[in-house]
C-alpha cells in the first residue's frame, strides 16, 4: 500500500465530475478545462482528459460543434447535454455527502476509546 | 545541422526536424496502442492529434522556423505519455450511461479488491473470461485463450468451462495488468525472429526454440546419413517426420506472420516483461487462497444475489418479450443478452470446427504427400502440368488454411498491426490456384474421354479332370506389401507395389461365359482411355498381363505394370474364360483382390465420374469366389460341392441378385466389345444370370415366407 496508490484512487474518482463541473459554465475547449484546472490547483494531463471527453461524449452527457479558430485548425467546444446534467446533478450530491462525511471524519478531534 | 523535413498533419504544412517527426511518430503510434481496445479510440487520438497540430502552428506563428525536437518533447510531456494515464485515469471504462456508476465508484474507491476472479470488460474477445482469468492470473490472455482452445478442441471441456465461468463471473472493466506479450525479437533473429522472441517470452536461451524448429533440419540430414544403414526404418520413419516437418515450418510461418516486431523499447520491455513462471502464479493464488473463506462467502452470497436478479429480471421479461426485442441490442439484458451470448457461442464453436478440420485437412495433406507423390507421375504430365498441379496444392489447399489459422491466431492474441495487404495477396493467390485447378482437370480429363481396347485370344487346352481352377499367381513376393502407412493397402485400392519406374495396376476381372463349340477359349482384352480412339488402343496394347496354364491350374498375374511415360489412363484387364457345357470351374478366393474401377466422362458436366464396383458393374460378375461352378446349357450353376458351403451367406447372395436382376437386365457393356466370333456368339454373362435355377428360386419365396 504506497502513498501514490492511495492519491490516484482518491483523485480518479473525482475527475469526471471536475470536468462535468466546468463544461457545466458554458462550452469549453479542453485545453480550457486543462488551465481551469490547473488554476483551481488539480493537475491533470491533457492526454487523460481527451479520452474521458470522448466517453463522457459517447455516453451522450456531452455535446461538441466545431469552432472556427484562427491559430490553427477548428477546435471543439464541449457543452452538456440534459442527460450530462442530471449525471452531473447526482455526482454533486454524491459529492458533497462524501465530502462532509469525510470532512467530519477528518476533523473530528476526539479520542474513540475514551469511555470503553 | 539536421535535416528538417515538411509534413502534412492535420491539412496544415508543418517543417519538422526528422528526429522530432520521429519522436511524434512513435508517440501517436504508442497512444494508437494505448487506446486500441477502446470505442473511439480514432476520435481520441485524432483530438490530440489535433491539439498537436494547434500547438506546433502556434509556435510556428510566434516564429519559430521549425518544431524541433524540444518542442514536440514539452508538447509531449504536458500531454502524458500512456505509462502515464493508466496511474491517472481508468475511470472511464467504467461504463457511464448507467445507474451503476456511481456503486462502482463506491466498490472501487472502498476497498482495494484486485485478486478476484471477474470477467474482463475491456481485454475480450467472446466475453471476457480469458481477459479475466489472465487478469487474475497476471499473464498475457493470449496465454489464456489458447490454453481454452486447445481445451475446447482437445477435450471439448473448454467451452463449457468457458459457458460456466461467462454466466457465473460477474464483469468489471479491468487495467489489463499484462506483463509480457508475445513479440517477434528482430534484434536477436536469424530468419524472424520467432524463435528469440518465444525465448524472451518464455525466459529460456534463445537455442533451444531454435533447435525445436531447427528438427527437421536435424532430422534430414541424419535421415542422409542413416538411409543406407537403416533402409526399412527410413521408409516408415519418413511419413512421420514429413508431417512433423511439415507442421513446424507451418507453424514458424504463422508466428512469423502473425506476431507483431518488438520496435519500441517498451515494446521491448513488455517482451521480457517480469518473470512469469509457475512460482509466481502459484504465489498469486496461495496469497489469494489465505482469505479464501471469507471471499468465498461474498463471492457466494453474489453470486446467489446475482441469480435473484437474474430470476426477477427474467420473470418480469416474460411478459413482454416482444416489446424487448427492439432493446436486444443493449449490451445486457436478460433474454437479448442471453440470446445474443448463444449466438456468439454458437457461430465460435463452428468456427472452431471448421479451422480445426481444416487443420487436420492440412495436416492429413502433409502426411499424405509422402505417399501419393510417387503417384504424381502417373497422372500429371509435362511442365505446364506440373506448374498447376503445384500451384493447385500450394494457393489452392495449403493457402486457405494457413489463411484461416492466420486470422483465428491474430484474433486471439489481439494483434493491432494489421496488414491489408496480406489480405489482398491470399485472395490473389487463391484464385491463381482455383483456374489452375480449372486448367488441371480440364487438361487431365482429357485423357479419359475415349475408350478402346485390344483383344488377345490365348490358347487355353483342356484340363484333364475337365475342371479349372483359376487363382491369381501370389508366388513372386511383394516389393512393399501390405503394411503401407499401417493399413492393409493391398485390399484398399487398385494402386499397389509403387517402384522407381514403375506402377502396378489390379484393375483386372474375370468373366466365365459358356462356349459355343466344345473347347475352351481363353481371352485377354486390354482396355484404356486416351484423348482419341487411337492413343487409348495404343496405350491399351502397351499393356503386359501374362498368363499362365499348368494343366488344370490357371494363373493370373497379380496385375500389369504401367510406367510414368504410358500415365495413367485407366487401364483395365478384362479375363474372359470360356467354358464347355459341362465342364466345372473354380475360381479362387485371392481373385477377390483384383479392384476394378470404370472412369466415364459425361460430357453433360463435363467432369470426371469414377465408380469404384458400383452396382451396375458387379453385374459382370456372375460367380463368387471358392465356389465350383458347372457350365449348363442356360450358363453356370453351382455344384453342390461347394466348399463354400455357408447356406445362409449364398441365400443372401441369391436374394441380392435376383433383386437386382431388373437393373441387370438395362445395364450395358462397359467395355468395347470384342471383334471375334467366338465372343459375338458367347452368351450374355449377364442374362446367365437372370434364368434363375428353381433351387434358388425355391430358396427365394421360402425367405419371403418367413418373413
Amino acid at each position: 500500500m504506497n502513498i501514490e496508490n492511495t492519491q490516484s484512487q482518491m483523485r480518479k474518482g473525482i475527475l469526471e465530475f471536475c470536468i462535468l463541473s466546468i463544461i457545466r459554465r458554458g462550452e469549453a475547449y479542453p485545453s480550457d478545462i486543462v488551465e481551469e484546472m490547473k488554476s483551481a490547483n488539480l493537475n491533470i494531463l491533457e492526454g487523460t482528459l481527451y479520452p474521458l471527453l470522448t466517453r463522457l461524449k459517447n455516453a451522450d452527457m456531452l455535446t461538441y460543434r466545431w469552432v472556427e479558430s484562427n491559430s490553427g485548425p477548428p477546435r471543439k467546444y464541449f457543452s452538456l447535454t440534459e442527460k450530462g446534467l442530471a449525471f452531473y446533478r447526482e455526482l454533486e450530491t454524491t459529492w458533497k455527502e462524501l465530502a462532509n462525511a469525510v470532512d467530519a471524519l477528518a476533523n473530528r478531534s476526539e479520542k474513540i476509546s475514551e469511555n470503553p | 545541422m539536421k535535416k528538417i523535413i515538411n509534413i502534412n498533419f492535420h491539412s496544415r504544412v508543418i517543417p519538422i526536424e526528422e528526429t522530432a517527426y520521429d519522436i511524434l511518430r512513435k508517440y501517436v503510434e504508442s497512444l494508437k496502442k494505448h487506446f486500441a481496445g477502446e470505442e473511439g479510440a480514432d476520435e481520441i487520438v485524432n483530438d490530440i492529434e489535433d491539439r498537436f497540430a494547434e500547438l506546433f502552428s502556434d509556435r510556428l506563428k510566434k516564429g519559430a522556423t521549425c518544431i524541433t525536437d524540444a518542442d514536440v518533447n514539452e508538447i509531449i510531456n504536458s500531454m502524458g505519455r500512456p505509462e502515464d494515464f493508466d496511474q491517472d485515469e481508468n475511470t472511464g471504462t467504467n461504463g457511464h450511461g448507467s445507474s451503476r456508476a456511481s456503486s462502482t465508484y463506491a466498490e472501487e474507491t472502498s476497498a482495494e479488491q484486485p485478486h478476484r476472479l471477474y470477467r474482463s470488460e475491456n481485454d475480450k474477445m467472446l466475453g471476457g473470461v480469458c481477459g479475466g482469468v489472465a487478469a487474475y492470473l497476471r499473464i498475457d490472455s493470449s496465454i489464456v485463450r489458447i490454453l481454452f482452445a486447445l481445451l475446447t478442441l482437445g477435450f471439448g471441456t473448454g467451452i463449457l468451462v468457458y459457458l460456466v465461468l461467462w454466466v457465473v463471473l460477474p464483469p468489471k472493466s479491468m487495467v489489463t495488468n499484462i506483463r509480457k506479450r508475445l513479440y517477434r525479437d528482430t534484434d536477436r533473429r536469424v530468419i524472424g525472429g520467432v524463435a528469440s522472441g518465444l525465448a524472451a517470452y518464455f525466459n529460456i536461451e534463445v537455442w533451444i526454440p531454435r533447435i525445436v524448429f531447427c528438427l527437421p533440419l536435424i532430422f534430414g540430414i541424419l535421415r542422409s546419413i542413416f538411409r543406407h544403414v537403416w533402409l526399412d526404418f527410413d521408409n516408415s520413419f519418413s511419413f512421420i517426420t514429413n508431417g512433423f516437418s511439415g507442421g513446424l515450418t507451418t507453424i514458424y510461418i504463422i508466428l512469423w506472420i502473425v506476431l507483431p516486431e518488438a520496435r519500441t523499447a517498451s515494446e521491448k520491455l513488455e517482451m521480457r516483461g517480469e518473470k512469469v513462471d509457475l512460482e509466481s502464479i502459484k504465489n498469486t493464488i496461495k496469497s489469494d487462497l489465505e482469505g479464501f473463506k471469507q471471499k468465498a462467502t461474498v463471492v457466494g452470497g453474489e453470486i446467489k444475489q446475482r441469480a435473484e436478479e437474474f430470476g426477477n429480471e427474467m420473470k418480469n421479461r416474460s411478459g413482454g418479450i416482444r416489446k424487448d426485442i427492439s432493446s436486444m441490442s443493449g449490451p445486457r439484458n436478460g433474454i437479448g443478452h442471453a440470446i445474443g451470448v448463444l449466438f456468439k457461442a454458437f457461430f465460435l464453436f463452428i468456427t472452431a470446427i471448421i479451422t480445426f478440420a481444416l487443420a487436420m485437412a492440412l495436416i492429413g495433406l502433409i502426411f499424405s504427400g509422402g505417399i501419393f507423390l510417387p503417384l504424381k507421375g502417373y497422372f500429371i504430365q509435362g511442365f505446364w502440368q506440373n506448374i498447376m498441379a503445384w500451384a493447385v496444392l500450394l494457393f489452392f489447399l495449403v493457402l486457405p488454411v494457413v489463411g484461416l489459422l492466420t486470422w483465428l491466431i491474430r484474433r486471439i492474441i489481439g494483434a493491432r498491426r494489421g496488414s491489408n495487404y496480406l489480405g489482398y495477396t491470399f485472395g490473389s493467390l487463391w484464385t491463381i490456384g482455383l483456374i489452375c485447378l480449372i486448367f488441371l482437370a480440364a487438361s487431365i480429363s482429357r485423357k479419359f474421354t475415349t475408350r478402346n481396347g485390344v483383344s488377345q485370344e490365348i490358347p487355353l487346352s483342356a484340363p484333364a479332370n475337365g475342371k479349372l481352377i483359376v487363382k491369381m499367381d501370389d508366388s513372386k513376393p511383394f516389393y512393399m506389401d501390405s503394411d503401407w502407412m499401417g493399413m492393409n493397402w493391398r485390399h484398399r485400392g487398385p494402386f499397389f507395389e509403387i517402384t522407381d519406374d514403375s506402377l502396378t495396376l489390379n484393375t483386372v476381372r474375370v468373366n466365365v461365359v459358356k462356349s459355343n463349340d466344345s473347347a475352351w477359349h481363353l481371352q485377354v482384352q486390354k482396355l484404356s482411355r486416351g484423348n482419341s480412339s487411337a492413343a487409348a488402343g495404343r496405350v491399351a496394347s502397351q499393356i503386359n498381363f501374362p498368363v499362365e496354364q499348368k494343366d488344370s491350374l490357371l494363373l493370373l498375374a497379380r496385375g500389369f505394370v504401367i510406367t510414368p511415360d504410358q500415365q495413367f489412363h485407366n487401364q483395365q484387364v478384362l479375363v474372359v474364360i470360356q467354358i464347355p457345357v459341362g465342364k466345372k470351374i473354380f475360381l479362387n478366393g485371392n481373385l477377390d483382390d483384383y479392384r476394378w474401377f470404370n472412369i466415364n466422362r459425361k460430357w453433360r458436366n463435363n467432369g470426371i465420374d469414377i465408380d469404384w464396383d458400383d452396382e451396375s458393374d458387379r453385374g459382370y460378375d456372375t460367380w463368387d469366389s471358392n465356389t465350383e461352378y458347372i457350365m449348363t446349357e442356360h450358363g453356370l450353376e453351382r455344384t453342390t460341392t461347394g466348399t463354400n458351403s455357408n447356406p445362409s451367406d449364398r441365400e443372401e447372395d441369391q436374394k441380392k441378385n435376383s433383386a437386382t436382376d431388373s437393373t441387370k437386365k438395362n445395364s450395358d457393356y462397359r467395355y468395347h466389345k470384342p471383334k471375334t466370333a467366338a465372343a459375338v456368339n458367347a452368351p450374355d454373362p449377364v442374362n446367365n444370370m437372370n434364368k434363375k435355377d428353381p433351387e434358388s428360386t425355391a430358396t427365394l419365396v421360402l425367405l419371403t415366407n418367413l418373413s
